[in-house]
């Protein structure tokens, strides 16, 4: 029989077999496809190591910060009355919002038959996970008594206590650790059939064995592929109406709160847009980076990434849209609390924190909708990254503005300044994020091998139709 | 760095796997509408029990294995029932063991009881989806019951039917009539 391996062939007329190839060009086959993806894992190079040891020089240098504060205690976060939530709290809540895009590419847009998901869901899966063990970090850190973090729980115990499940905090605990665990089971699912192809590829005994660990003895039987593709399925029709849910929780322990430019109706929806918003930034800034750095620009286009930007434009709008509800509310609105503390939030002491977060987020990513702009790579690398800092600047100013300016003027202050503890703290969780992204690209297929192969089109005899 | 030998023999044992010896025919393809065509027959036959190796699912294979949909719903909907009533149960038996009035409100109110009972729901749920799923597509394998060659994972498709004796050797011509790359006896 003739090898065919270069085979050319008719691609099959049925959209059902072929899903969409528009997005991979037709010189990638099944083969190739396995090689490039397979490459990422080969011997590391200078700029890995180089970048690696950076972050894990930060992360050193955030453990020692932490060192500080569980040794003389959480005032040497900068913390003051009346601001005790600062830039811990803003951590949790940027860091929850950024694995809110690894969800929205894999699950929903699954379940809405987005084709271009396929090349790009695994780098945001990846960050979906990391995310969230970044995010769930800080409300221990910003514990007093950071070994006590299980009380958080519901576990029987000799006094007979149970924890308050009409409170908001407590919805967190349930709503991040259920995201954390669905995320991650959605992740390892969704590695099995690349893990399986690593390990039959595997040039190297290290990386068959974390094949074979990950892909479960996996063999692609018709029998599995009917289970699996079953249960994905309902994975995708969980983590849907949990993204949703978990941010808005997180939006909610502000929300369910009286104070002043926290009290509001609209920060569920709110919340969930500006989530997907710096999520699907920071994607498109992660798959920039590996397209270029592995050499897979091909596998990853410029259709792709062009999808997804138009994805942050529209959650631009949405996030712009939120900020002017707000402020035409405290006008409109009855009360004069939250009317002068939304004036306050733009013209008192965080002025230039409130106008970053407004022309990051709102103003810049305007570019977005020319297509040049979305089409050229170093352009919207760097204006993911003004989208991120604009982010993470949304939630600061929400937390620590709020705070500063409640109700009663005798509790007004402005004594909160960021200690050389807390910045390194908030370095250490990009740093903790990193390593686990470097680390994940070296090990596992950081693209989904089989989820590509099936927007190629079928080796078919007959023409198919 | 040179890990010590005994990992490594650890290593290349555990990437091996157990040693199993089989009964049946593997046949290696290329083309889809080959296997299909192949499954067919060999259906029409009386075989019935064969397995298909793919590195992608395929709706014609499916079709020709008269595949039906996966029951792993049903295990679904049972972690997520069980999930909401264990989510209110707990918040509702949390609050009759220690009867604590605050603010004036009801003990069981129900409305933040929701949130709980809603991510409970979708944590118990997606635990009995992934068992489920596990136990149905028989992972971890780890002691196969069928050959398997590691082409199925790049682009070749691997059919395997275990007969034996006159049916085997029929079995065999049968799978090169219809294009088979390479088929193996397994005795």
């Amino acid at each position: 029989m003739a090898n065919n391996d270069d085979a050319t062939y008719e691609p099959a007329a049925d959209p059902e077999d072929v899903g969409v190839t528009e997005h991979v060009p037709a010189t990638v086959t099944q083969k190739s496809l396995n090689a490039d993806i397979l490459r990422m894992l080969e011997r590391p190079g200078k700029i890995w190591w180089g970048v690696f040891l950076l972050d894990l020089t930060i992360l050193a240098i955030a453990l020692v910060a932490e060192r500080n504060q569980i040794v003389r205690g959480i005032g040497v976060a900068g913390h003051t009355r009346p601001v005790m939530w600062a830039s811990y709290v803003a951590n949790f809540v940027f860091w929850v919002g950024i694995a809110h895009c690894g969800t929205l590419v894999s699950a929903i847009l699954f379940l809405f038959r987005s084709h271009f998901r396929r090349a790009v869901y695994r780098v945001a899966e990846a960050m979906t996970v990391f995310g969230v063990m970044t995010a769930g970090l800080f409300p221990i850190i910003h514990l007093g008594r950071p070994w006590f973090p299980y009380w958080l729980f519901p576990y029987p115990n000799q006094r007979g206590l149970w924890p308050n499940f009409r409170s908001p905090l407590e919805w967190d605990v349930f709503a991040v650790t259920t995201y954390l665990t669905v995320s991650s089971i959605f992740f390892i699912v969704g590695i099995i059939p690349d893990a399986a192809v690593q390990r039959d590829a595997a040039k190297n005994r290290f990386h068959r064995l974390l094949g074979t660990i990950f892909s479960f003895g996996w063999r692609g039987g018709n029998y599995q592929w009917k289970h699996y593709y079953g249960a994905y399925l309902y994975f995708a029709a969980f983590a849907t109406p949990l993204v949703l849910s978990v941010h808005s929780v997180v939006s909610w322990d502000f929300a369910m709160a009286q104070v002043p430019g926290w009290h509001s109706t609209i920060f569920a929806p709110y919340f969930v847009a500006g989530a997907i918003f710096s999520g699907v930034a920071l994607v498109i800034n992660l798959l920039i980076i590996i397209r270029k750095g592995y050499r897979l620009e091909h596998i990853v286009t410029v259709d792709h990434i062009e999808k997804l930007s138009k994805l942050v434009l529209l959650t631009s709008t949405i996030v712009g849209y939120s900020y002017l509800c707000e402020f035409f509310c405290a006008w409109y609105g009855p009360s004069v609390f939250e009317r002068d503390m939304f004036w306050w939030r733009f013209t008192g002491h965080f002025w230039w924190a409130s106008w970053i977060m407004f022309i990051c987020n709102v103003i810049f990513p305007l570019a977005l909708w020319f297509k040049s702009v979305r089409r050229n790579m170093t352009v919207l690398f760097i204006l993911m990254l003004f989208v991120n800092v604009g982010m993470w600047f949304e939630r600061f100013v929400i937390i620590v503005t709020s705070l500063a300016h409640p109700f009663n003027p005798a509790n007004w202050g402005v004594n909160y300044r960021m200690s050389w503890t807390e910045a390194a703290i908030l370095a250490g969780s990009f740093a903790w994020f990193g390593m686990y992204f470097l680390i994940f690209i070296r090990v596992l297929p950081a693209i989904s091998i089989a989820e590509v192969k099936e927007t190629l089109p079928p080796p078919m005899r007959r023409k198919h139709g | 760095m040179k890990l010590p030998k005994p990992i490594l023999d650890l290593v290349d044992m555990i990437n091996a796997g157990p040693k199993v010896k089989y009964r049946g025919v593997l046949g290696v393809f290329y083309y889809v509408d080959d296997v299909t065509d192949a499954v067919r027959t060999l259906r029409q036959t009386g075989l019935r029990d064969v397995r298909v190796y793919s590195p992608v699912p395929h709706h014609d294979i499916e079709r020709a294995l008269e595949q039906g949909q996966s029951i792993v719903r049903w295990v679904t909907l049972g972690g997520a029932l069980l999930g909401i009533t264990g989510g209110f149960s707990l918040c509702i038996y949390s609050v009759v063991s220690w009867p604590l009035v605050v603010g004036g409100k009801e003990l069981i109110s129900l409305p933040p009881f929701v949130v709980i009972g809603y991510e409970s729901m979708i944590l118990l749920g997606s635990l009995a989806n992934l068992f489920g799923m596990l136990a149905l597509t028989r992972l971890p394998e780890v002691k196969t019951s069928a050959p398997y060659d590691p082409r199925f994972s790049e682009d070749r498709i691997g059919l395997w039917v275990p007969c034996g004796g006159e049916e085997a050797v029929k079995v065999q011509e049968m799978m090169r009539g219809h294009g088979a790359e390479e088929v193996t006896l397994h005795a």
